[in-house]
């Protein structure tokens, strides 16, 4: 299985706590809040389409909204293999981190 | 939430819409939209705007570089897609590429053609202000040749100013030329001035232009003449021996005459040489053989220069023609128009013709029309068996425009797979093709800058049209009812039908013509000529030593055993005529007729096997024969209203207009059988035959069959030993006749090779028109063969649209091909009448052909079993 990028994994890890509201404003907003600086939009859709090329998550449109001037969304939602992938990613960053606390960072830093 | 939500600005969001793949154009901008309702919300609408413009300038370019990102990655599985089309359908594919490649490549050699023969002598500089000058002379019956007195041009130069330069140039000939003592044969050696090179221009590879013919006894050569006669060794500077014995100093070598010269020549003397030679020659405004192209200055009016030719006429020939009662008009042809516009007997080389040009180019503009018309007709009838693929993929969600992208793109591939084809078989062709026009093509499609250029745009449009009526017709099409095989298409039916009709109709045609043409072209040559053209072995190298003592010729080449008969003559059939005004008994001073002339040797008549139909021939016994007697041809006396013409007579004026003189006549001793001395392209005319060996040149030999080249071979040795000084010449009399129909045979060969083309292509076409029908009529068949029909029934069903649509084309091919095929017989002065039988064979092959072409089909169709074709429902 190929490694996710570190945006995909965040992307990933969006739409599965978005749930069903996991279209492009909430995904963007989710993410810009993680980031804690602002995310555009074309940095979001390149990596939905990159996912979805991978099958990791599968859009579907959603019913014409009128705050978005009847416009529908599009729903994107994450498929057996994104599973997969997001769990492999979560049981690599475990391996990374164990044994390693926090306060190690701190210390190099002072040191 | 807000039912109107704020309107976001619009600069940022129409680049959006640019910038984004078309699939998510609508999410996007929908995200946008939806977050800026919120932040006017938030922060108002200045606040949210410019959020707007800053997202939106932010994300445009990510989207433009993902957007073409994707582009590519899905150009690849389209490309993938088609070409496993391709491969799953070989014979669809290729019959489909190979006929669009073939209409193609077609058209590239009669574009390459058409373009050659506009361009002659367009490579001389000067060409628009070069002329050259023609003559209409009246003295007795009217003629008009490409030539001009030899004084003229100089002449011309002294006393016009607007002429900048003149240049004569005697007629280049078959000829042989020495390297001190071997013998070499050129196809054309003339004699051209020192200007010749001013006015045209041929460049030369050594030797300098402005002198290189200035004194007499001087010769140029192109390159491979050069090569031929002294090899590897640089020519300039060298010397050969002419005919004449002379020895000429080599100083110039040109680079060879391109293909699109209307002159060519091999060798050319300087006229100095024609000049020393013979000065009073030169001098005399009567002597009209030689060939003058004048070099007008940039600003002359060629218009007003012409309009002052006949005082210079006038000024220097206008005393004599007084005399004599003639009329001369010199004019001036401008060079670009020789070789297409011009038509006299006597060119300085056959020349092309427009007629031909404009027959070409119709030709190619039809053969590509009905070959791209074939090849989106294909298409289509085959994209119908895609319907349901096109349902399935629209269930699956497949994007309209994706889906006619997708057709489009398979058609242009397919298109463009076609060009490189022809491309490639325009190679091979060209040679062919040189073959049927009777010139050799010096070009091709690469050396023609805008062909392959202006070839793509042609096939990417073609391509283009032949994807979309799948492209907008099928991907509208509604699944559910495609699926569900509910669909019709009304409108391609006619529009097919009209097709296959006018392809047949020029199949058939160009077939009636083909049979028409062989028929008229085997009739000229059986026909009975009133002498016997075969076993006459014609030496055309009588001179006037020779002549004197022609008798001992005639003893000597008699001894050879295989020699049957030996006569010499001025003229011999297909080697042109001679025709003056005579004045027979019982017509007036003002009403001459014209006459063809020929003077004899008494045999030549039997080595020709020309009969005498009345009186007797001409006997060496009698010498006033020589003096007063004549023979004439049936035509003749039929046309002089002589029923019996022996003893009728000629009247011999002194001079024209002068009745004082003494007046002499001829006696007519004798009648001939008529004989043509033409192709049969011309009619039979009066002709007067004279007992007199003054400028005979040809000696024909009438030989047995059998060993002819042991005869031949004696005959040669024989001559060496009569005229040692010069070269052996001959030629069969059957093949120079028959040399008079290569226009025809070529017309011949082109009908047929046009006429399988169009078959092929018309083929195509009903094949696309019966795929289409048996598709959409297969559930139609099933029921009928559930309801008890044969296949015999069935196939007999779907023939019966095809013949209805091959006799309508028989209906219209046939008027045209008749009217068309009067007008090329018209040229024929003798001509078979056309038989019926034409239209008939032309009828039955094109409908065996076209049953044969949708037999298979139609076979399958009605074999099938009725279960498959009907057990969607």
């Amino acid at each position: 299985m190929r490694e996710l990028s570190k945006i995909e994994e965040i992307l990933l890890v969006a739409i599965c706590r978005l749930k069903d509201q996991a279209y492009g404003v909430r995904i963007r907003q989710h993410v810009s809040g993680v980031l804690d600086k602002e995310f555009t939009y074309g940095n979001l859709y390149s990596a939905l389409h990159q996912l979805t090329a991978k099958k990791f998550i599968r859009p579907a449109t959603g019913l014409p909204a009128p705050s978005r001037r009847g416009r529908p969304r599009v729903f994107y939602t994450i498929t057996p293999a994104g599973r997969e992938a997001l769990q492999c990613a979560r049981e690599l960053n475990a391996k990374l981190w164990l044994g390693f606390p926090a306060f190690a960072l701190d210390k190099d830093k002072i040191g | 939430m807000n039912p109107a939500p704020a309107r976001p600005p619009r600069i940022p969001a129409w680049l959006l819409r640019l910038a984004a793949l078309e699939e998510d154009r609508f999410a996007i901008l929908g995200d946008f939209d939806e977050e800026y309702a919120e932040l006017v919300g938030e922060l108002g609408r200045a606040g949210a705007s410019r959020w707007f413009w800053r997202q939106g300038l932010r994300t445009a370019p990510r989207l433009l570089g993902d957007h073409l990102y994707w582009r590519t990655i899905m150009f690849k599985n389209y490309l993938k897609i088609a070409l496993r089309n391709i491969r799953k359908q070989k014979a669809y594919a290729f019959i489909n590429i190979a006929g669009w490649a073939v209409g193609m490549t077609v058209c590239i050699l009669i574009l390459l053609w058409v373009r050659q023969e506009l361009s002659f002598d367009r490579f001389h500089a000067n060409a628009d202000r070069i002329h050259r000058l023609t003559l209409e002379a009246f003295i007795g019956a009217p003629q008009s040749a490409p030539v001009a007195p030899t004084p003229a041009a100089p002449a011309l130069v002294r006393e016009y100013p607007e002429i900048k330069a003149a240049a004569r140039i005697d007629r280049p000939r078959p000829a042989y030329v020495w390297n001190e003592d071997r013998e070499f044969r050129v196809e054309g050696m003339g004699a051209a001035d020192a200007s010749f090179f001013q006015v045209f221009d041929f460049p030369f590879l050594s030797g300098n232009p402005e002198t290189a013919l200035a004194r007499p006894y001087t010769a140029v050569l192109t390159e491979s003449a050069a090569r031929k006669i002294f090899g590897a060794e640089p020519a300039l500077g060298k010397f050969l021996k002419g005919e004449d014995g002379k020895s000429y100093a080599v100083t110039g070598v040109l680079r060879d005459i391109p293909q699109t010269s209307h002159l060519t020549f091999d060798i050319l003397r300087s006229f100095e040489t024609l000049i020393a030679e013979n000065r009073a020659a030169a001098e005399n405004w009567f002597a009209i053989s030689n060939y003058a192209y004048i070099l007008l200055n940039e600003n002359a009016d060629p218009a007003a220069l012409e309009a002052k030719l006949p005082a210079f006429i006038d000024k220097h020939m206008g005393q004599t023609l007084k005399t004599i009662g003639g009329k001369m008009v010199l004019r001036m042809q401008p060079l670009t128009r020789i070789h297409l516009y011009s038509n006299f007997a006597l060119d300085i080389a056959p020349q092309g013709d427009i007629a031909s040009v404009y027959l070409f180019s119709g030709i190619a503009l039809l053969v590509l029309l009905i070959a791209s018309i074939n090849f989106i007709n294909l298409s289509t009838a085959r994209s119908s068996t895609r319907a349901k693929e096109v349902g399935l993929r629209k269930t699956l969600g497949a994007v309209r425009r994706r889906l006619m992208g997708q057709f489009l793109g398979e058609s242009v591939l397919y298109s463009l797979l076609a060009m490189v084809l022809a491309v490639g078989l325009h190679f091979a062709g060209l040679r062919l093709f040189g073959n049927i026009v009777g010139r050799p093509l010096e070009t091709n499609a690469f050396k023609t800058p805008w062909m392959i250029p202006a070839l793509f745009g042609l096939a990417l449009a073609v391509g283009l049209a032949a994807g979309l009526y799948p492209a907008g017709v099928l991907s509208s099409f509604q699944p559910a009812r495609v699926l569900k095989r509910q669909w019709r298409t009304g409108g391609g039916v006619i529009f097919r039908r009209v097709l296959v009709v006018v392809q047949f109709t020029i199949s058939v045609a160009l077939i009636i013509g083909t049979l028409a043409v062989s028929r008229q072209i085997r009739y000229v040559k059986e026909r009975p000529l009133g002498f016997d053209k075969n076993q006459v072995l014609v030496i055309p190298r009588l001179t006037p030593s020779l002549r004197k003592s022609f008798d001992s010729v005639r003893a000597e080449l008699m001894g050879i055993p295989g020699v049957q008969e030996v006569g010499a003559s001025t003229l011999v059939p297909a080697r042109g005529i001679a025709r003056s005004a005579f004045f027979p008994e019982g017509f007036g001073v003002n009403e001459p007729q014209p006459m063809d002339t020929l003077s004899v040797e008494p045999h030549f008549l039997a080595a020709l096997g020309i009969r005498i139909t009345a009186g007797r021939n001409f006997s060496p016994d009698l010498p006033t024969d020589r003096t007063d007697s004549v023979l004439i041809n049936e035509t003749a006396a039929r046309r002089f209203g002589w029923a019996d013409p022996l003893g009728k007579r000629f009247v011999l004026l002194s001079g024209p207009g002068d009745s004082a003189g003494p007046t002499r006549y001829l006696n007519v001793v004798g009648v001939v059988a008529d004989f043509h001395t033409l192709s049969l392209h011309q009619k039979l005319e009066p002709m007067i035959i004279f007992d007199n060996l003054d400028g005979a040149r040809f000696v024909s030999a009438r030989l047995q069959t059998g060993n002819l080249s042991g005869t031949l071979d004696l005959i040669k040795k024989a001559w060496k030993r009569l005229d040692p000084g010069n070269p052996f010449d001959s030629f069969f009399l059957d093949d120079v006749f028959d040399v008079q129909y290569r226009a025809d045979e070529r017309m011949k060969a082109m009908t047929r090779q046009f006429g399988l083309l169009a078959v092929l292509i018309g083929c195509l076409g009903l094949f696309g028109m019966a795929s289409f029908t048996v598709e959409r009529r297969i559930k139609e068949i099933g029921i009928r063969k559930v309801l008890g029909a044969s296949v015999a029934g069935i196939v007999r069903l779907l023939s019966k649209e095809t013949v209805l649509l091959v006799l309508a084309a028989n209906a219209v091919a046939a008027p045209a091909a008749y009217l068309l095929l009067n007008v090329w017989l018209r040229g024929f002065a003798y001509r078979a009448p056309l038989s019926v039988w034409a239209f008939v064979l032309a009828a039955a092959a094109s409908l065996g052909i076209a049953l044969l072409t949708i037999s298979a089909q139609s076979i399958r169709a009605a074999r099938g079993k009725p279960a498959e074709a009907l057990r969607y429902e």
